[in-house]
């Protein structure tokens, strides 16, 4: 047999004897509670319930640990809760909603708040303009070329 | 040849240097023959870096693997592009990469103005050379791409490297960083004509004419870039994601976003003389968040994926930013009083206020992704705790906010400049809004209940009716009076008015985008064990695994499935999904096989080799909609090329002048 074919053989036998124990499929049920969890392989910022890499040096125990959990009748959230108290809150995979952590979710809002109040102030800085004040000092017949003008400029506009 | 690297590197460095002291000098000294120097070593440094890429490229294509660089990512075995690309493959080359890319765009710049715009280019000339610097040193200093190994002092060296990392070793990876590094490094352009037109007082419009083409030019290649990434990690990474949410990934996707805002803030100046704090501060962030990304990529400061190994670039980056956004910010509050609005908002309801919002809503959306991708580092610095921020978070708080832009694209273009009244928006809504809310009760019929892909349905519906509506109303007039027909009439208004059409087909792209993002809510998925002649159902797809095959070549070996796939008893023939194994870098790969639909794709990998009694994994997906990203790509091309040609009606008039306000009576070509 030709040295290439054994080589070939004995990777995809490598890959078999990593594959034995499970294949990593889950179930429904596991992959929902995967999903609240964050692979924490480094590879990706995918949770335990949508990593794709088959054999992920984390996602796979992780996988165990919570059908293992299940088929022991445990919640949803005592199976999160034992996780995150093995691993700290980095194992999930958004930041809580409570303390600290709640600026993660209420800052970008609080931004666009801002950005509200700075529009308000813009605008309003604008419209006060001195403008009307000018404006009556100039003789209307002024005023009425300069409209006539503007609405023309302004008809071809996007 | 190493030697001569590392000295081009170094003569480039030491002309960069000659060229801001020089080009400043000779402006405020008032020698305009220094001012000419500083711009002829602009060209030394191109031709400096030129002859030390091409040295690296050189020893990469034939195998020196005395130098270090060569020797970590090239390989004999590899492809002679794949040697090539490894160029951009490792920290030193990208860097040497980014520099060579910032020369070539500064020469383009000084060669293009070399009769205009003579009060600012000594400036613009500084501010490009000054980045070159900070680039220089990098590679001249600290991570230079010609370190020879111990072996190469004289000893032999065995014909061998690493090889590429596998995962780059795909065609669109080949065009990938060139692209993004061409969008990252171009904005530097109008950041340089903006600190130009800041220290000359000249803040008006001059550099926003000149650099508008720059800027469209630049976001088209980051646009391409970001998408070819997209379609890389589509076809490559074996799970059919497009994205991520990786700190790299926002890190590009970042300064896209203020781009973006830019391009449509700066029809504010142009037309109404309003918005040039904000587009000269939207500017000067675009370059900086080009600048972040690049230290995010190489600091290591944030997990990620596809950053460079942990080196000690990261201090040099905060140093440069922190001395760059001072500065800037200097000139902007130096030279407020030349940057003030020469119109006023007339009223709400009009085109303007829409562009305020359209910005509020896409600097909250950069702002979004921005605060994610740093709350993890912020979390511990403040805390001591890590949290994890992974995709689900930047899902739930980028979806509402995307939406909202999605809408505003559509509404916009409706509302008209100075002012609207209640009644026209009526008659412009009518029709947009019936077409989104048909959709809407169309797909709740069918049994869509997943709601954020019936608002988006419903927008997209919205939008793209209102911009054929637009195409239609104009073409019509045209029609009516060549007597032409629809088609014809079509392409003679997007000629006359190429930007607007051309941004309203940009528009239409990105409906399309949202179409294919909008797919992911109804993935279907299987990951199954499978034997020679066993069978799986997904969706009404039939899959049966026919038998398998191995090989090996210079480069890797490779395990093979043969899925024969029919749907509805029809044959849609064999695919073939490879795993691989490269052997110079010891690393594996997925190679899968995807049918490809406008409707839907079919996506198959093998997972994983073996098992008991000899199975096979096979990991099988329905992607639906997802062709309508790469399709809306195009589509957002076209728009973009269509913006950069001239406008066969050369429409001459004047700014909207206000009565009681001191203002120049400039001249605008749209």
């Amino acid at each position: 047999m030709p040295k290439w074919k054994t080589s070939v053989i004995a990777v995809l036998l490598a890959a078999a004897s990593i594959a034995q124990e499970s294949s990593g499929i889950m179930s429904a049920d596991t992959r929902r509670v995967a999903g609240n969890l964050a692979c924490l392989c480094k590879a990706c910022k995918n949770t335990v319930g949508d990593c794709a890499m088959l054999e992920c040096s984390y996602c796979r125990p992780k996988r165990e640990k919570i059908a293992a959990l299940q088929a022991a009748g445990k919640s949803d959230q005592s199976i999160i809760d034992a996780v995150v108290a093995e691993e700290g809150r980095e194992a999930l995979a958004v930041p809580p909603t409570e303390g600290f952590t709640l600026l993660a979710w209420t800052m970008p809002y609080i931004a666009i708040g801002f950005g509200l109040i700075v529009i308000w102030m813009f605008v309003r800085s604008l419209r006060r303009r001195p403008v009307t004040t000018a404006a009556a000092e100039i003789d209307s017949a002024v005023l009425d070329r300069y409209q006539d003008r503007i609405d023309k400029d302004t008809a071809n506009l996007d | 040849m190493e030697n001569v690297g590392a000295l081009t590197i170094l003569l480039a460095f030491c002309f960069a240097v000659y060229s801001v002291v020089a080009s400043v000098a000779g402006k405020l000294g008032r020698r305009p023959f220094l001012v000419l120097s500083a711009e002829r070593s602009v060209y030394s440094v191109w031709a400096l870096l030129t002859v030390a890429s091409s040295i690296l490229v050189y020893a990469l294509i034939h195998g020196d693997f005395r130098l270090a660089y060569v020797a970590e990512h090239s390989d004999h075995a590899m492809a002679p592009i794949y040697k090539f690309t490894a160029w951009w493959g490792g920290q030193e080359g990208s860097l040497l990469l980014w520099s060579w890319l910032l020369a070539t765009y500064s020469s383009v710049v000084v060669f293009q103005n070399r009769r205009k715009f003579r009060a600012m280019m000594p400036y613009v000339t500084a501010a490009l050379m000054t980045t070159e610097t900070f680039f220089l040193i990098l590679i001249a200093f600290v991570e230079s791409p010609f370190k020879v190994l111990e072996a190469g002092r004289g000893n032999v060296v065995e014909g061998v490297g690493q090889g590429l990392n596998p995962l780059l070793q795909y065609w669109t990876m080949v065009i990938h960083p060139p692209m993004l590094y061409l969008g990252y490094v171009g904005f530097a352009v109008p950041f340089a004509f903006a600190i130009a037109s800041l220290a000359t007082k000249q803040p008006g419009d001059s550099w926003i004419h000149t650099t508008r083409r720059w800027t469209l030019v630049t976001w088209m290649f980051q646009s391409t870039g970001i998408l070819l990434g997209a379609g890389w990690a589509y076809a490559v990474l074996g799970w059919g994601g497009y994205w991520g949410w990786d700190p790299v990934e926002n890190a590009s996707l970042l300064p896209w976003i203020t781009a973006t805002a830019f391009l449509h803030s700066v029809m504010m100046q142009e037309k109404k003389g309003m918005m040039k704090v904000w587009n000269i501060v939207l500017v000067s962030c675009t370059f900086f968040l080009c600048i972040f990304g690049t230290f995010l990529t190489r600091s290591g400061v944030v997990s990620s994926v596809h950053a460079f190994a942990q080196s000690p670039l990261g201090p040099f980056f905060v140093t440069f930013m922190a001395i760059g956004i001072a500065a800037t910010l200097y000139l902007i509050l130096s030279r407020l009083d030349y940057l003030k609005s020469e119109a006023q908002l007339e009223s709400v309801l009009s085109r303007e206020s829409s562009f305020l919002f359209n910005n509020l809503i896409l600097l909250a959306s950069c702002f979004a992704v921005l605060w994610g991708t740093l709350f993890p580092v912020i979390s511990e610095a403040v805390t001591g705790e890590k949290i994890s921020v992974d995709a689900p978070f930047f899902n739930r708080v980028n979806i509402p906010i995307g939406l909202f832009l999605l809408l505003l694209t559509g509404v916009g273009p409706l509302i008209a400049w100075r002012r609207s009244s209640v009644e026209s928006l009526k008659k412009s809504f009518f029709w947009p809004t019936v077409a989104g809310l048909a959709l809407t009760a169309i797909l709740l019929g069918a049994g869509v209940r997943h709601f954020y892909a019936l608002v988006s349905l419903a927008l997209c519906t919205f939008v793209a009716t209102s911009v054929m509506l637009e195409f239609f109303k104009g073409a019509s007039a045209i029609r009516s009076k060549s007597r032409t027909n629809l088609v014809i009439a079509m392409v003679e208004l997007t000629h006359r008015n190429t930007r607007r059409y051309g941004g309203y087909m940009v528009h239409m792209g990105i409906v399309l985008l949202f179409i294919g993002f909008t797919g992911k809510a109804f993935d279907k998925d299987a990951t199954v064990e499978m034997t020679p002649g066993q069978t799986i159902e997904l969706g009404s797809y039939h899959l049966q695994l026919t038998h398998t095959d191995s090989g090996q070549n210079e480069n890797y070996r490779w395990g093979r499935l043969y899925i024969n796939v029919s749907r509805n008893g029809r044959d849609l023939g064999t695919f073939e999904p490879e795993q691989r194994f490269y052997i110079a870098s010891r690393q594996g790969a997925s190679n899968v096989a995807i049918r490809r639909g406008v409707n839907e794709d079919l996506y198959m990998n093998f997972a994983g080799g073996g098992g008991q009694g000899g199975k096979f994994v096979l990991q099988a997906y329905v992607f639906p909609l997802v062709s309508w990203i790469w399709i809306g790509y195009w589509v957002v091309l076209l728009g973009t090329l269509i913006c950069l040609v001239p406008s066969k009606s050369r429409l001459l008039y004047p700014r909207t002048e206000v009565v009681g306000i001191a203002g120049k009576h400039a001249k605008v070509e749209d």
